[in-house]
């Protein structure tokens, strides 16, 4: 952790921090159900500090996932119970229809869904002396999380009023969950942690998100900068390669955070962000999960190699969520690989 | 009964309706075509489906995203809709089946619906079982409508561990039919590892992905 706030500070480190969205893999480690991670606030704090400590991760720990926003705003959500399921999901959807979406409101953000939850998992943050951190959906996301997707994308082709009337909804409720949470730990401790995976160019053209997400993405950075907030941490899932540019718009704080799915390339990551983000990823969730230990140890590698000169500093990290079934050797070779290679000097 | 010339001007019409994502005009088409003598049949698979399939082309070479390709599925079913009744029925029995879902513990099913699209528009019999389906599901509804080939998709690493397990329980029922895998986190050489017969890394290519491994295994078959 001294690392990750030694590179916030713009101070030198020792060597290249590790840094993990870990959820089910912790759960796992410790022996709890992987439901535990998502809806007991404490028992996930602990099972992330406990397997931070064994894997040697400076970041952390974070509560949350993808599928935020749909309980936020009314629909349920369900909780992972079967062998096979890895994350919440969502039972139904808060929209379904242009009546819908009329009549949605604003949730309570000291009420809805997960923040209750989310918000004693801070206290924890808090009490343990880490950053807070408060996981939330991009815009994009989250009304992709309150209506199916595929009915935002009808929409923003079809309707483009109603796409931007439920965009306009998720930004506010970002900006409400922000300001809520600087009102609680104080802006400056808080650092953003906002995923927008399905703005990816798997769903959306770079065309579609220059007019469907950057005005909001633009907007809701720059309040929450506004309100004191130091650092926010974008997590840019998925292929995004043609999105750089435009992402590369978005204030993301001084520095800002950025992390990357492993399709994109971190040197192109770099030329876009290094100036002003700390970068961080990109080893392919799939073969942490079912590669051999030499192949991840090999990426890792390349990763370091790749990015640890970048300007404002680089830390090491998957592309995605720690796959929660990966052999705990694969796991410990992201370590090794920066013992190796990682130390600056 | 329409010339030679008007068909050929109804089929690219059918063609330019899906690509530009026009359902009004591929209902319209589709209606034409039937009043005008021509075949239900040829008009679905000589527009509507050709149509689907430079779709597909441009989705695989990112010049369509997923709204598009949504909307242009719309004008094919707009069409379908239409002409699909008018299908004599030996036609519709000599087509492939497939059945397809995203497999138990995920609930993303959005690779799988377009892939659904994409079989649909090739004018194969698809029986979609939806998303988190029971692993047993698969080779039940394979043997209940005798397919000849199961797809499953995945977006989790963790529900993509059940795909193994499903292979098995297909082929245990009948080892001739093709198992396709597809998803995120999927890759040629998990593909393998787990026993199926193909891979695809997007539902642009699924249907010819497929037809190949199908043509693949027919040929070891004979040998």
């Amino acid at each position: 952790m001294e690392r990750v706030n030694s590179m916030l500070l713009r101070q030198p480190v020792d060597r290249v921090p590790l840094y993990h969205f870990m959820f089910g893999f912790c759960a796992r480690n410790v022996g709890y159900p992987i439901a535990d991670i998502y809806k007991d606030p404490e028992k996930s704090f602990m099972a992330q500090l406990w397997t931070f400590e064994q894997y040697g991760i400076d970041g952390g720990p974070d509560f949350g996932y993808a599928s935020y926003g749909g309980w936020e705003f009314g629909a349920d959500i369900e909780f992972p119970s079967s062998e096979w399921e890895q994350a919440p999901s969502h039972g139904s959807f808060a929209v379904q229809s242009e009546e819908d979406l009329g009549r949605l409101t604003l949730p309570d953000v000291k009420r809805a869904g997960m923040l209750p939850l989310a918000l004693e998992f801070s206290r924890l943050q808090d009490k343990f002396g880490k950053p807070i951190s408060i996981v939330l959906g991009g815009g994009f996301t989250i009304a992709g999380n309150i209506c199916p997707v595929e009915k935002l994308c009808r929409w923003m082709i079809k309707k483009p009023e109603l796409a931007h009337q439920l965009l306009r909804l998720a930004t506010d409720h970002i900006l409400e969950v922000v300001q809520y949470w600087a009102d609680t730990f104080g802006a400056a401790r808080v650092i953003p942690n906002i995923w927008e995976p399905l703005a990816s160019n798997d769903i959306i053209s770079p065309q579609q998100f220059e007019l469907f997400v950057l005005p909001y993405l633009k907007q809701s950075s720059q309040k929450i900068l506004g309100l004191g907030v130091k650092h926010i941490y974008y997590h840019i899932c998925g292929e995004q390669n043609l999105n750089l540019p435009y992402w590369a718009q978005v204030p993301m704080g001084n520095p800002g955070i950025v992390s990357f799915g492993h399709q994109v390339d971190l040197t192109g990551a770099i030329k876009y962000f290094g100036d002003r983000c700390i970068i961080v990823g990109n080893i392919d969730p799939t073969v942490i999960h079912n590669g051999t230990p030499r192949q991840v140890y090999e990426l890792c590698r390349q990763c370091i190699e790749q990015a640890k000169y970048a300007p404002r500093g680089y830390m090491l990290m998957s592309g995605c969520e720690v796959p929660p079934m990966s052999p705990p050797y694969n796991v410990y070779m992201m370590k090794k690989a920066i013992n190796d290679f990682g130390w600056y000097g | 009964m329409a010339s030679k010339e008007r068909t050929q001007e109804i089929f690219k019409a059918l063609y330019d309706a899906v690509v530009a994502y026009d359902e009004k005009a591929s209902a319209e088409l589709s209606q034409t075509a039937l009043e005008e003598g021509i075949e239900a049949y040829d008009a679905v698979m000589n527009g509507l489906s050709a149509g689907m399939e430079k779709v597909g082309q441009l989705y695989a070479s990112h010049e369509y995203f997923v709204p598009q390709l949504l909307l242009c599925a719309d004008a094919l079913y707009a069409g379908l809709e239409i002409l699909k009744p008018h299908i004599k029925r030996h036609e519709e029995e000599a087509k492939l089946k497939i059945v397809l879902g995203t497999v138990e513990g995920d609930i993303h099913d959005i690779g799988k619906n377009l892939v659904k699209i994409m079989f649909d528009a090739a004018g194969w019999t698809v029986y979609d079982l939806g998303r988190d389906v029971k692993i047993e599901r698969f080779a039940e509804e394979q043997e209940r409508t005798a397919s000849d080939v199961v797809a499953l998709s995945a977006l989790m690493t963790t529900s993509m561990l059940a795909m193994p397990t499903i292979v098995k329980m297909v082929k245990a029922v009948n080892p001739g039919v093709a198992v396709m895998v597809g998803g995120a986190p999927l890759t040629p050489e998990i593909a393998k590892q787990y026993g199926a017969d193909g891979y695809a890394s997007n539902a642009g290519e699924a249907v010819r992905e497929t037809v190949s491994v199908i043509a693949s295994m027919k040929g070891t078959q004979a040998k």
